[in-house]
């Protein structure tokens, strides 16, 4: 026989008005899980979603010279900028307060060149954040290693006759459902090298078909470009990729501006900012939804609290009269306040994380996946225990305050 | 000095409509010694559970003091006169008051709930006076499963488990007929003859008379104490 005992013998003899209160913090609970986690997870496709565009952020020189065309960017043209853009500006890019939010900066030299006799466009990367920066680049073969390895682009390599497709290949169930629009052909190199600008290159990889410009590019290291074009240490584009959901992408944009005055520094506003605009909108509609559906609850464990003080008055007037302190009517009817809202809590957490599943597929392109996140989880548990107590104060004090000698006074 | 001492104890209820105060006990002085019976008759509305929660230390009086065991009781906070009820004091109400949802044993122990003692303990000291009570063999009954009777015994067991010094009851067998009535009083004078003190408000004079003393309360007043112990001519036998 202990405090405890007397509360659990309360909930057990109360269990209607238990589940009641149960259901009124499990409600308020289960609606924030559902909304806050399904916004989480249209939060997270986006950002999955941003990370296949590629580059947000797009760094090119100031110029009013003829522009080539890269990728539907223009690059300014190649002999007459009076700012070019050069190595240095990528440490620029490094230094700005932002830096840590910066998942890839990509520097191109583009330029033409010969390709077997064929006037091509052709572009130093930096491989190694290239790669990272287009994905959806398909690559036969291997990346890049040493200076005179190149990588041609789909109809480049089918022009020197670089390629073959496999036989057969073609009619792969199931890639066909892939929502890639061009089906990729599986291709086999089947030339080692090609002249570029009259040297020798040998031929790493082929990129699959894109439907971009980089089916008519070919692509070298930065420094050997720089030196085959007769331009050291220049660039003609930074692509600057911000991944992280939240990046305060103006921002970013601003500081490089700042860091680099002499640059026309663009932010790519895509379709999928619009979207990150709606799920903030959904994330702040969800919390004021929840908050309200919180105090509903709270005002029913208020009211319920209320009654049950009433409806207990001579119960804890003969507590109190056989010794209970006001310290012990306040523990025992808190401990029943607690076991009633970390189980609405833990229930409401279930069914909002089921709601939530159950809803994800109406609102997006599928994909999204609901990821079980113990933060939530202790989230939905602390703030169920919160109203839970925080509604019971006054009942509960009030309670403690019950004269006993009234209480027990048989009228 | 005497075990419990009432000096000069008044109190005014502040009526609820008019907020007047309405005097219900006036200058109340009485003692009891250790080992005594007590009882306290009067007509309803007289005072008598007025001055009965002022000797159980849970209703303030306006004016007086009340010592036990030399404690100055309302000269103690709130939370420490609750200790004091817990250790000095053992309540018989008239309903008995008894929790509907938990079984006799767990009825019992209810004022021990409180005291860090082993559960193994308290189950033992619940046992102890249930059995002394008569109703061992009824532990695990809920007190809807008893006869008036045993409800009552239950109470008493319940006042018992601490081992206080001073019981106090309310019309204890009020509400029960007199066959019922008498079970319960044998119990107090088991209990009184092993040296148990008792303070009992009573309607019945019968049972009144079987204390050792019987004050009358009239408007508020003590009126003349009478020195009964007339037990050995009423209904019960000298065996108990
Ligand atoms: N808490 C209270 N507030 C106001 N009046 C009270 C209160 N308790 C008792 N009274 C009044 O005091 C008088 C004495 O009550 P009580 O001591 O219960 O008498 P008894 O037990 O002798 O019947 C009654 O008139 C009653 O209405
Ligand atoms: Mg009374």
């Amino acid at each position: 026989m202990r405090i405890s005992t007397i509360a659990l013998a309360n909930l057990r003899r109360r269990k209607g008005k238990a589940v009641f209160l149960m259901s009124g913090i499990g409600i308020g609970i289960g609606t924030a899980v559902a909304l806050l986690s399904l916004s989480g997870s249209l939060r997270d496709e986006i950002g999955s979603q941003l990370d296949r565009f590629g580059a947000n952020i797009v760094v090119t020189p100031h110029s009013d010279s003829l522009a080539l065309d890269y990728g539907g960017i223009s690059v300014a043209g190649v002999s007459f900028d009076q700012h070019q853009l050069s190595d240095a500006d990528v440490a620029g890019i490094s230094r700005i307060r932002y830096r840590k939010r910066l998942s890839v900066v990509a520097p191109k030299l583009i330029g033409t060149t010969e390709v077997d006799g064929r006037k091509t466009l052709l572009a130093g990367v930096d491989f190694n954040s290239e790669l990272r920066l287009k994905k959806w680049w398909r690559l036969t073969g291997r990346p890049p290693e040493s200076p005179t390895d190149v990588l041609l682009g789909y109809e480049i390599a089918r022009a020197v006759s670089a390629i073959q497709a496999v036989p057969g290949s073609v009619a792969n169930a199931d890639r066909a459902t892939s929502h890639h629009a061009a089906m990729p052909e599986e291709i086999r190199v089947t030339k080692e090298k090609v002249s570029l600008g009259g040297r020798e290159h040998r031929i790493s990889g082929v990129i699959g078909q894109t439907g971009g410009p980089e089916d008519r590019m070919v692509f070298a290291q930065l420094g050997q470009v720089q030196g085959l074009l007769g331009r050291p240490g220049q660039l003609s584009v930074i692509e600057v990729s911000a991944l992280c959901k939240d990046c305060p992408v103006e921002d970013i944009v601003a500081q490089i501006k700042q860091e680099l005055p002499h640059a026309n520094v663009s932010a790519i506003q895509q379709s999928v900012r619009a979207r990150a605009e709606a799920v903030d909108r959904l994330s702040r509609f969800s919390l004021v939804v929840s908050a309200v559906v919180l105090a509903i609850g709270a005002l029913m464990v208020f009211t319920t609290m209320m009654g049950a003080v009433v409806e207990r008055t001579k119960e804890i007037g003969v507590l109190r009269a056989i010794g209970f302190r006001k310290t012990h009517i306040i523990r025992s009817l808190m401990i029943e306040v607690v076991i009633i809202s970390a189980a609405g809590g833990v229930g409401g957490w279930l069914a909002g994380l089921l709601a939530g599943r159950l809803a994800l597929p109406y609102f997006t392109e599928g994909g999204a996946q609901m990821e079980l996140r113990l933060s939530l989880a202790v989230f939905a548990v602390a703030v169920a225990m919160g109203t839970g107590i925080i509604s019971s104060i006054y009942p509960v004090l009030r309670a403690s305050r019950l004269d006993p000698s009234e209480a027990v006074r048989y009228v | 000095m005497a075990f419990v001492v009432v000096e000069n104890v008044s109190k005014t209820y502040s009526d609820q409509e008019s907020g007047i105060g309405v005097p219900v006990l006036r200058a109340v002085s009485t003692e009891i010694a250790e080992g005594e019976f007590v009882s306290l008759m009067g007509p309803s509305g007289s005072g008598k559970s007025t001055l009965l929660t002022i000797l159980g230390a849970m209703n303030h009086p306006s004016q007086g003091r009340l010592l036990i065991d030399g404690i100055d009781v309302y000269a103690l906070s709130d939370e420490r006169r609750a200790d004091f009820r817990s250790q000095y004091l053992g309540f018989v109400f008239q309903q008995h008051h008894l929790m509907p949802y938990l079984n006799a044993i767990e009825n019992v122990m209810l004022p021990l709930a409180t005291l860090s003692m082993a559960s193994l303990e308290k189950r033992r000291r619940g046992l102890d006076v249930l059995e002394k009570v008569g109703l061992a063999e009824k532990a695990k009954r809920l007190p809807n499963q008893l006869s008036g009777g045993e409800q009552g015994r239950l109470a008493i067991a319940r006042a018992l488990v601490n081992d206080p010094p001073l019981v106090l009851a309310d019309e204890p067998t009020g509400t029960l007929d007199t066959k019922t009535g008498d079970e319960i009083m044998r119990v107090f004078l088991d209990l009184n003859a092993r040296g148990q003190t008792i303070f009992m408000v009573t309607h019945n004079p019968e049972n009144a008379s079987l204390a050792h003393r019987v004050l009358h309360i009239r408007d508020g007043e003590l009126e003349l104490a009478t020195d009964s112990r007339a037990r050995t001519a009423s209904r019960f036998s000298p065996a108990i």
